[in-house]
């Protein structure tokens, strides 16, 4: 019985300590910000999900056409759009001037 | 460039309405489940039913000439028993008390069972706690 | 001892607690040190649980009686391992291990992604502690495994039908499913609750998604296995509501995974998969109600225990719950993309899930039929195999036509022309092999001779796509057949892997058919030196045995087996008579003949004083190939599952990307 309850005692303790680990770690943290993901950061990751996504289709097309999956004039008709979707979500993801300000500046704010 | 509006849409809506008919089609012919009827609601009933009930006492033997066994409400008190008449596979678990349910009609007085079709439930494997 | 179990439960329920309430406020608020601090209380909960548990099976180990769990479920002459396994052989016992494998995946869900996803996994940690509030509660407030009686000299024993290496290994398989399920449904609800738009909550939870299903479907041949083996009607499935509990979740986890694949690849069907997540889950939680309470009326009819309503409350709330979330959040998850034709990969896709949800709902409607019906007017109604048995054709059968359709098809959009080159080949073999089959007989089951062709077709679509696919690897870097082979393969573990587990699921399907559709039986009374025939064995019943076991009186029948004038040996079936359980089984008697896959299933149903035997006996072709086609199954997930170093870098580039753009 004795052995239960100092067992438990140190759980007790053990689960307090745990919890309270962040905060004993930085009693005063200058940034308690959890990061955020500002409108710009979203935007970008989009872009990059459609990049990848134009890419790999490509890279699909491509492997279709050489196992014979896609015929050859199927190939002519779908790949003209996916080049350009491609070379578009590379285009859109482009960085441009003030753009890294911008984002750190929202994410400060 | 037009617009096209969005196959996917009317390919759901079309399968929902293909589901939906295939299932009330199924349903309309074959029934909505059939009907388990305790002891004392055997009376007067016609056609195949399934009886659920307790066992109350048997004798014979299921793979020869017939076992011979009595059931009554698996609820409540009321003190109607059938007599059930029963060929084919008989579970380990069968004895009295135990839940049984099995397909058949009644004839003359007498619930004559399908062959094969005696199901004899299991024993509660969990029993309800009271806090201590 | 069962103080610091107790209080290990109660440290597990303030833990959740303060998972759901700190996380969420953190969230909200976004605090980074609140946040980090309920990640660590749920990390906690997993250590106390632990602590519950090895209270359990430390009193389980010592058979300590004074434990009212131990002495209902154990006795002293059962064996260690069936010791261990009665942990969760009862109510609460599995309650706790539910919780357990919960925090253990809620504790590495957090450990994985805390760095990677901060914002994400800050709404996650509140939706996971929700879920082990929920059974924390339940195990501290209403079905303790804890209470206490003055100790009896032995315990009640263990079922004797579980007391079977499958049924030790079922359990637990299916929970590592069901609670796999819990992963993805909080990191969709974590996605929506921050507002994301993006497919990282896919990317994060893709691998435990394919753990858990992977588990679910391994679990549940391991019921099969053990029902036929052990329960020994003669079959594997009965469609009772316990086994449509785990098939159902099953299904609505396999439309899911396939339905993610096209939201990654086009960006489409966002709102589907949320919904469908939230019905994997739901489900699974539904699945633990049906087996838990004592709502059914099935072969194994449990009492009607406190819990039944708790858990239906709860899964209302996560139904409703979920459906307002997604609904308040439905201008964020409107798709950007349309689909290009009905004749594409991604439509195919569709057909799919449209076919497994069908089924999933038509499954759900006849197990929840019987309890609305006695529920709303009073009398019982009992749906029988008929009603399953006819959907599970009309949705299975195209259903396996599609798997080998779908991967002949381009994505976005194909020509019939080169559709028509595709399936030229195997459909050629399908209808070829059919043709054969129904000059052999098979005409006798049309399902069955339907099932067989759609087979054969896709196992020719999935070989012809291996051997497409490795020769055009060949042609583009040279090396060798087999190195261009497995260069294939581990190029595209994906795609490959997923058609090795069509491969099984098609094996599967074989098996099923052949065993129900064109399967044969005889039975009849034996006394000694007397044949029974059956297909094309003949049974001669010789002896009885009868031996003491450890825990039981084994009885057992021998017969000699015969076919075509060859002696193939002995078939022994019989029954086991448990003392201290005071139980009788069954014990069937199964040949496997390894060539043909076929089993002669031998039932020794009753036992007569004079010696004699009724004996009733299958032949079950093809059935040897369900559980190697669990087999098959567990490699083709794993070849999915592997680590893929070029999958990684790229997403790495895609995640980390949007954040070096920003700068440091």
């Amino acid at each position: 019985m004795t052995l239960a309850l100092i067992l438990g005692a140190l759980l007790a303790a053990g689960c307090v300590v745990l919890v309270a680990l962040p905060y004993l770690r930085e009693p005063a943290a200058e940034r308690d910000a959890l990061d955020d993901r500002g409108e710009l950061e979203q935007r970008q990751l989009a872009l990059a999900e459609v990049r990848d996504r134009a890419l790999g289709a490509l890279k699909e097309l491509e492997f279709d056409h050489r196992t014979g999956k896609v015929s050859d004039e199927d190939y002519r008709a779908l790949v003209g759009p996916l080049r350009r979707e491609a070379a578009d979500a590379l285009r859109a993801l482009e960085p441009r001037a003030g753009t890294s300000a911008r984002v750190k500046a929202e994410r400060q704010g | 460039m037009a617009r096209k509006r969005n196959p996917a849409r009317l390919v759901i809506a079309l399968s929902v309405a293909a589901v939906l008919a295939v299932f009330l089609l199924y349903t309309s012919i074959a029934g909505g489940g059939t009907p388990s009827v305790a002891p004392s609601e055997l009376a007067g009933k016609t056609g195949v039913v399934t009886l659920v009930g307790k066992v109350t006492a048997y004798k014979g033997d299921s793979y020869g000439d017939g076992l011979r066994f009595r059931v009554r409400d698996r609820k409540g008190s009321s003190p109607t028993r059938v007599t059930v008449l029963y060929k084919g596979s008989l579970s380990d678990q069968f004895r009295v008390d135990r839940e049984v349910s099995v397909k058949g009609e009644l004839r003359n007085g007498t619930f004559v069972a399908v062959k094969d079709s005696l199901v004899t439930k299991c024993p509660s494997k969990y029993t309800a706690k009271k806090s201590s | 001892m069962p103080e610091l179990g107790r209080a290990a439960l109660v440290a597990t329920l303030g833990l959740a607690l303060y998972a759901v309430v700190a996380g969420a406020l953190a969230a909200w608020t976004r605090r980074r040190r609140l946040a980090a601090s309920a990640q660590n209380a749920l990390i906690g909960a997993f250590a106390t649980t632990l602590v519950a548990s090895a209270v359990l099976v430390a009193a389980l180990v010592r058979n300590d009686f004074s434990f009212v769990y131990v002495a209902e479920h154990t006795s002293r002459e059962l064996p260690t391992g069936y010791t261990i396994s009665a942990f969760w052989g009862g109510q609460e016992g599995s309650l706790l291990l539910w919780l357990l494998i919960l925090t253990g995946y809620a504790a590495a869900a957090v450990l994985l992604n805390r760095r990677r996803t901060r914002d994400l996994i800050a709404w996650v940690v509140p939706v996971l502690g929700a879920v082990a509030l929920f059974f924390a509660f339940l195990l501290v407030v209403v079905a303790t495994p804890f209470a206490m009686q003055t100790a009896p000299a032995d315990g009640a024993g263990l079922n004797p039908s579980l007391q079977n290496p499958y049924m030790m290994a079922h359990p637990p398989m299916l929970y590592l499913g069901y609670v796999g399920l819990t992963v993805p449904f909080a990191f969709a609800m974590g996605a929506l609750l921050a507002r994301r738009t993006d497919e990282r909550w896919i990317v994060a939870t893709r691998r435990w998604t394919l753990v858990a299903w992977t588990a679910l479907g391994i679990g549940q041949l391991l019921g099969a296995h053990w029902a036929y083996e052990e329960v020994g009607w003669g079959g594997y499935y009965a469609w009772d509501p316990v086994e449509n509990a785990a098939l159902m979740p099953w299904l609505a986890a396999t439309a899911f995974l396939h339905s993610v694949m096209i939201q990654e690849k086009r960006g489409m069907l966002r709102v589907w998969n949320v919904l469908l997540v939230v019905l994997a889950f739901s489900l699974s939680l539904f699945g633990t109600f049906l087996t838990r309470s004592g709502v059914l009326s099935s072969i194994h009819s449990f009492t009607e225990s406190s819990i039944g309503p708790w858990f239906l409350g709860f899964i209302c709330i996560v139904v409703l719950g979920s459906l307002a979330l997604v609904f308040a959040r439905l201008p964020l998850l409107r798709a950007r993309t349309r689909l290009e034709s009905l004749v594409s990969r991604e439509a195919t896709f569709l057909y799919n899930n449209l076919l497994l949800v069908a089924l999933t709902l038509t499954i759900l409607w006849g197990v929840a039929y019987p309890l609305l019906h006695e529920a709303v007017l009073g009398d019982t109604r009992i749906v029988g195999a008929g009603y399953y048995n006819f959907f599970l054709r009309v949705f299975g059968l195209p259903l396996l036509l599609l798997m080998g359709i779908g991967p002949l098809v381009a994505w976005r959009r194909a020509s019939l022309r080169s559709l028509g080159a595709s399936f030229a080949l195997p459909a050629g073999l399908a209808l070829l092999i059919g043709a054969v089959l129904l000059a052999l007989g098979a005409g006798s089951s049309i399902p069955g001779l339907i099932a067989y062709t759609f087979s054969a077709f896709v196992l020719g679509s999935i070989a012809l796509e291996f051997v497409r696919g490795t020769r055009a690897r060949r042609a583009l870097s040279g090396g060798s057949w087999p190195a261009a082979f497995s260069a294939l393969v581990a190029r595209n573990r994906r795609r490959y892997g997923g058609y090795v587990v069509h491969a099984a699921i098609v094996m599967l399907a074989i098996g099923i058919a052949g065993s129900s559709a064109y399967d044969t039986v005889s039975e009849g009374k034996l006394v000694r030196g007397q044949t029974l025939a059956v297909g094309d064995y003949r049974l001669t019943y010789r002896a009885l045995d009868e031996r003491e076991a450890a825990n039981a009186t084994e009885i057992r029948a021998v017969l000699d087996v015969e076919r075509g004038g060859k002696a193939l040996g002995t078939v022994a079936a019989g029954k086991n008579a448990y003392t201290a359980e005071r139980q009788v089984s069954n014990e069937v008697g199964i040949r496997s003949d390894l060539v043909t896959g076929e089993d002669l299933f031998v039932i020794a149903e009753q036992v007569n004083a004079d010696g004699s035997v009724y004996v009733r006996a299958f032949v079950k072709p093809l059935v040897n190939m369900i559980w190697l086609a669990g087999l098959i199954f567990v490699l083709g997930a794993l070849i999915t599952l592997w680590p893929d170093a070029r999958e990684q870098r790229r997403l790495a580039v895609r995640y980390g990307d949007a954040r070096a753009r920003v700068g440091p």
